[in-house]
């Protein structure tokens, strides 16, 4: 109960007080170019990759990345980023 | 994030993972903070990535966590591209050397040529630049630069009128030019012998024509000496009189001698040093100490370094200084004025033929003015005093009464 009640604290904190919601809830920032990168800050790790799928673990939940000819351009801890062909891009709640 | 550039120096390693939960092994590294990238599937449960050669210590550590296999497939980058050329290292030996061998061979002489020379003058001339070093297989460098070979040639083998020295790449070119000696000309035509100036006559060596003048006899300038006609007066004939006459001549001259003077000497102590040139920046080569000479004369000779015929923007430069000592000289009133006598004499002797001989001298005047001793002298001079002179149609006459009354005869003109 009291987590819920912190994240719904902080819900409002930033929908009140205007602050980006990325920082303040812990939610990943995707940054597209088109279909040919992707730029995901704050994910919580690497849980599957191939040429054709990339599954991100979250703060909350999984990132699914489908497409083509995938490579890793960088992977540092709290970012990613990916080449390649994206055509979809799902949410997997957790 | 990192910049490829300073990756590359330190050098990449392409690693390929090999097993279930490669990503989780991907995950380990960038959670300890050890940059990836070009992360790629190669096959079902291959992934290879590259990863900066610094960090390759917790790419091991991480692997022996790991149950799969992880490869060092490749390295790429500075240090790998450095090894690999030190394992040929040959190569690069044999590259520098061939370089350098032909920048050598480039500075050597390889010919000489000389035009325009006659076979003996040809051979002097050869032989006079290899006593200056310019021979084949020597350094370009080391040798005098072609200003200075055209001027000691000039200086060292006779009968030289101009010689042109160009080095052109690693041949030198000399023009040469002889002097053409004007034979002498063979006094066919008749002729008188004369007197080129005043004498008093001392010998008389006549060798075809007849005497016109005894011995002990003043001369004017221009007065017959030797005749050309011959014969009695009736049949005269006229030749080319030949012949040797030996008059005393005077001189008079006035020479100037200080008593102290001052001048440089050289003490033989040198100091040279080696750079090379690059427009306007020189760079010392060898010998980097200083002179610590007082007083000194700087001689410098550039020399320009070419590479198979072509002039590099490179000179050669050797410096050289020479220490200088001032001294001075100082003569006694009786010193200086015998030295100033043999200057005189010098001075005299230059003047005239080679035959002559000075017989006798007389100090006129002497005088001891601001430190200086003022001569004139007066010399007596033997010589050949004999000049040819054509007879011409009109002379034969006035020849013939000349011999009666030399003197008179000649006076008027």
């Amino acid at each position: 109960m009291a987590k819920k009640w912190g994240e719904q604290m902080k819900g409002w904190l930033t929908k009140s007080m205007n602050l980006p919601e990325d920082v303040m809830m812990d939610l990943p920032r995707i940054t597209m170019i088109g279909q040919l990168h992707i730029y995901i800050e704050n994910h919580r790790g690497l849980l599957a990759f191939s040429d054709k799928e990339v599954r991100l673990l979250l703060a909350k939940g999984q990132l699914l990345i489908k497409g083509q000819a995938f490579t890793i351009k960088t992977i540092l801890p709290e970012e990613i980023l990916i080449e390649g062909k994206i055509e979809k891009l799902v949410y997997l709640e957790g | 994030m990192n910049n490829q550039w300073l990756a590359f120096f330190q050098g990449v390693v392409v690693v390929k993972v090999q097993g279930q939960g490669a990503e989780r092994f991907i995950n380990r590294l960038s959670r300890s903070r050890v940059p990836v990238w070009q992360v790629s599937r190669q096959g079902e449960q291959t992934i290879s990535f590259s990863c900066s050669l610094k960090h390759i210590h917790e790419v091991r550590k991480a692997a022996r966590a790991f149950e799969g296999d992880v490869r060092f497939y490749r390295g790429e980058g500075f240090p790998f591209l450095l090894k690999r050329l030190l394992k040929s290292s040959g190569f690069v030996i044999g590259a520098v050397g061939f370089l350098v061998i032909i920048l050598l061979l480039s500075n050597v002489v390889w010919r000489i040529n000389i035009g325009g020379a006659s076979p003996k003058m040809e051979h002097e001339i050869r032989k006079e630049l290899s006593r200056m070093g310019v021979e084949k297989g020597k350094f370009i460098l080391g040798l005098d630069d072609p200003e200075t070979v055209q001027k000691k040639l000039l200086n060292r083998v006779e009968g030289l009128t101009w010689i042109g020295v160009e080095v052109k790449g690693s041949t030198f070119h000399f023009r040469v030019v002889e002097k053409t000696e004007p034979k002498e000309k063979k006094q066919k035509g008749p002729r008188h012998l004369v007197a080129a100036k005043d004498a008093v006559i001392v010998k008389l060596f006549v060798k075809k024509g007849q005497a016109a003048v005894k011995r002990n006899q003043f001369v004017h300038k221009g007065q017959l000496l030797v005749s050309g006609l011959i014969g009695t007066e009736e049949k005269q004939t006229k030749i080319a009189a030949d012949g040797e006459v030996l008059g005393e001549t005077w001189y008079k001259t006035t020479v100037e001698m200080p008593v102290t003077t001052d001048f440089h000497v050289l003490t033989g102590r040198q100091v040279q040093k080696h750079l090379l040139e690059m427009k306007t920046l020189r760079v010392p080569v060898w010998g980097f100490k200083n002179h610590s000479f007082a007083n000194h004369k700087k001689d410098e000779q550039v020399h320009s370094v070419s590479f198979l015929g072509i002039k590099l923007p490179v000179n050669y430069v050797e410096k050289t200084y020479y220490e200088s000592e001032q001294t001075s000289r100082s003569y006694t009133e009786k010193e200086a004025e015998l030295h100033a006598l043999k200057a005189a004499r010098e001075d005299l002797q230059a003047k005239l033929s080679e035959k002559a001989v000075i017989s006798g001298e007389k100090v006129l005047q002497r005088q001891f003015t601001n430190g200086k001793v003022k001569l004139s002298v007066h010399f007596q001079v033997l010589e050949n005093i004999a000049v040819g002179k054509p007879i011409t149609q009109g002379d034969k006459k006035n020849a013939r009464r000349k011999k009666h009354n030399e003197y008179s005869a000649r006076k008027p003109e």
